[in-house]
């Protein structure tokens, strides 16, 4: 057997069997001119996926993913409050084939409506919501974050206590003593920027001077040198020559002849 | 070589004056002469001889074309007539010695000896002392040394302040600012000008001073400094008749830094009545004015 005839046979025999389907049975026996049937059925359909949704986010592990489709849910249930209205102006109108009955239990299915959307557990399901206050505490999920005040912001809240008054007035008093102590830093720095930029010009002003002084004082080594060379090369002459001894000698003959006057006339 | 002064000093005297034997005055045995008869006056104290012995020293160097030791010999004779309370034979000598100085070329000496004439001077003749001050100012300038011009300029000051002319004292602060623009010594810049428009604010003269403060904003390094945040903070409140807050600032540290002068007047701040002006900024600003 080909695949072609798998194929048809199957469908043959789902045709047979249809009458048994029980979902299909009702999906057909919704006909198109009951608007409130499928208005129901679009309910009943929404309501059980936002349930298994909340099934899941309670075994939700991953807290950003169990945000989302808590949010998801919140949407879903605010969409089907708004369309409880709807519902309910379909549920009054009179269709072709429904017993009274009928109609007022479709009366009492519409009215149980917001109760069973309100119970499909989204996250921020807590203790009796009252239409009136705008904040309920909200315990449920994370019971150690709590707003203390409870939303009672009167007169008491912003009542200075004796520890908080305490408490500025210390803090009050090291800002000041703080000031303090950075101003005395302050004028000591002042003193030394003072003296610093003084000590500067003064420096400035030296490097002329110490220019010339190194000026005149090259040229005074230089004459020294000078000087030194010229003497040297004197006395080497004067060395050099005979005239050392010739000195010594004419000197020996002075004393000589000095020593002879001396003892001549003593 | 008699040890007596006075045979020396005749002796020298005689060797300087040209008789018939002597066609040549013998300078250099003069000048030595001179000079140690100068040296045994002073020992012995007899200051009015030693200054005329030295006074003729220098005559001597001077004919021996050296101006240099002339222009010492009169700076010791200078200073022996301050130690005798001569006074204008001191500012003779003293102006005497600087030109001799500023024969050889050299300006800080002369300008020195001027320096040293007016300090003398300062007490007893405040006018004379002025004159020598900005005498050897300009001697610096020319040479181009104004570095050394400050110290003057700033005794220059302080004498003006004394004999409490103070328009002229602040003209001199703005000439050491002057210079010290040239010099790039913007430190001195600053406090020169913060010193001056004190000056005019000792004076009972707010409009000066802020005129000169709007002048000197005009200057960069002055916009830029502590002394030019202090002196708007003096001139706001000044305008608003705030005696506090010009007392504040007159103790500031910015204020301590300058002058020792200054420093008295800025503590004397407020001067006269600060109300007038009070009541003259509130005419300043009159919105209904539509003049």
């Amino acid at each position: 057997m080909t695949v072609i005839d798998i194929l048809t046979r199957v469908d043959t025999i789902c045709k047979k069997y249809d009458k048994y389907d029980v979902d299909k049975q009702r999906e057909s026996n919704i006909s198109g001119d009951d608007a409130f049937a499928r208005l129901y059925g679009a309910f009943e359909t929404q309501i059980e996926t936002a349930l298994e949704k909340a099934e899941i986010v309670t075994k939700e592990k991953n807290r950003a993913s169990a945000v989302a489709m808590n949010a998801e849910i919140r949407r879903t249930k605010a969409r089907l409050s708004e369309e409880v209205p709807k519902l309910q102006r379909l549920a009054l109108k009179r269709v072709k084939g429904l017993t009274t009955e009928e109609l007022a239990a479709r009366n009492d299915l519409v009215l149980a409506l917001p109760a069973r959307i309100e119970a499909i557990p989204d996250g921020t399901a807590g203790g009796p919501k009252s239409t009136t206050s705008a904040w309920a505490p909200s315990t449920t999920s994370r019971p150690d974050i709590k707003f203390d005040s409870d939303g009672r912001f009167d007169d008491d809240y912003f009542q200075e206590s004796h520890e908080s008054s305490q408490f500025k007035q210390e803090f009050e008093m090291r800002k000041i003593k703080q000031d303090q102590g950075l101003d005395m830093i302050s004028e000591g720095l002042d003193a030394l920027k003072n003296m610093a930029s003084d000590m500067n010009e003064e420096l400035d002003r030296q490097v002329p001077l110490m220019d010339e002084i190194d000026s005149k004082v090259d040229r005074a080594t230089s004459d020294l040198k000078n000087t030194n060379v010229r003497l040297k090369d004197t006395v080497n002459q004067l060395r050099s020559s005979r005239n050392f001894c010739i000195d010594i000698v004419l000197l020996c003959i002075v004393l000589g002849i000095a020593a002879y006057l001396y003892n001549v006339l003593k | 070589m008699s040890s007596d002064p006075e045979k020396m000093m005749s002796k020298a005297d005689k060797m300087t004056k040209l008789t018939l034997t002597r066609w040549s005055a013998d300078w250099r045995g003069a000048t030595e002469l001179y000079e140690q008869a100068a040296n045994g006056f002073r020992a012995s104290s007899k200051y009015e001889k030693a200054k005329v012995a030295l006074e003729k020293a220098s005559k001597g160097q001077e004919m021996q074309s050296s101006p240099w030791d002339a222009a010492k010999h009169m700076e010791s004779a200078a200073a022996l007539a301050q130690k005798l309370s001569i006074w204008n034979e001191v500012a003779d000598f003293y102006r005497k010695a600087s030109e001799l100085y500023v024969e050889c070329g050299r300006a800080q000496p002369a300008s020195d000896a001027l320096g040293k004439a007016a300090r003398a001077l300062e007490e007893v003749k405040p006018e004379d002392a002025i004159q020598l001050y900005t005498d050897a100012c300009e001697i610096l300038e020319e040479d181009g040394r104004d570095q050394m011009a400050f110290d003057l300029y700033r005794a220059c000051a302080s004498v003006y302040i004394k004999l409490e002319k103070f328009a002229d004292a602040a003209t001199f602060f703005l000439r050491l600012g002057v210079a010290a623009d040239k010099c790039d010594a913007t430190n001195s810049q600053c406090k020169a000008y913060l010193s001056a428009i004190i000056v005019y604010l000792y004076g009972h003269d707010l409009k000066q001073a802020e005129k000169c403060y709007n002048d000197c904003s005009q200057i960069d390094a002055f916009l830029k400094s502590d002394q030019n945040r202090t002196a708007s903070r003096l001139l706001t409140a000044y305008n608003e008749g705030d005696i506090e807050e010009i007392k504040k600032v007159a103790c500031s540290s910015t204020v301590n830094n300058l002058d020792h002068a200054i420093i008295k007047l800025a503590r004397k701040l407020p001067t006269g009545d600060v109300t007038a002006v009070q009541m003259n900024a509130g005419d300043d600003l009159d919105e209904d004015d539509l003049t």
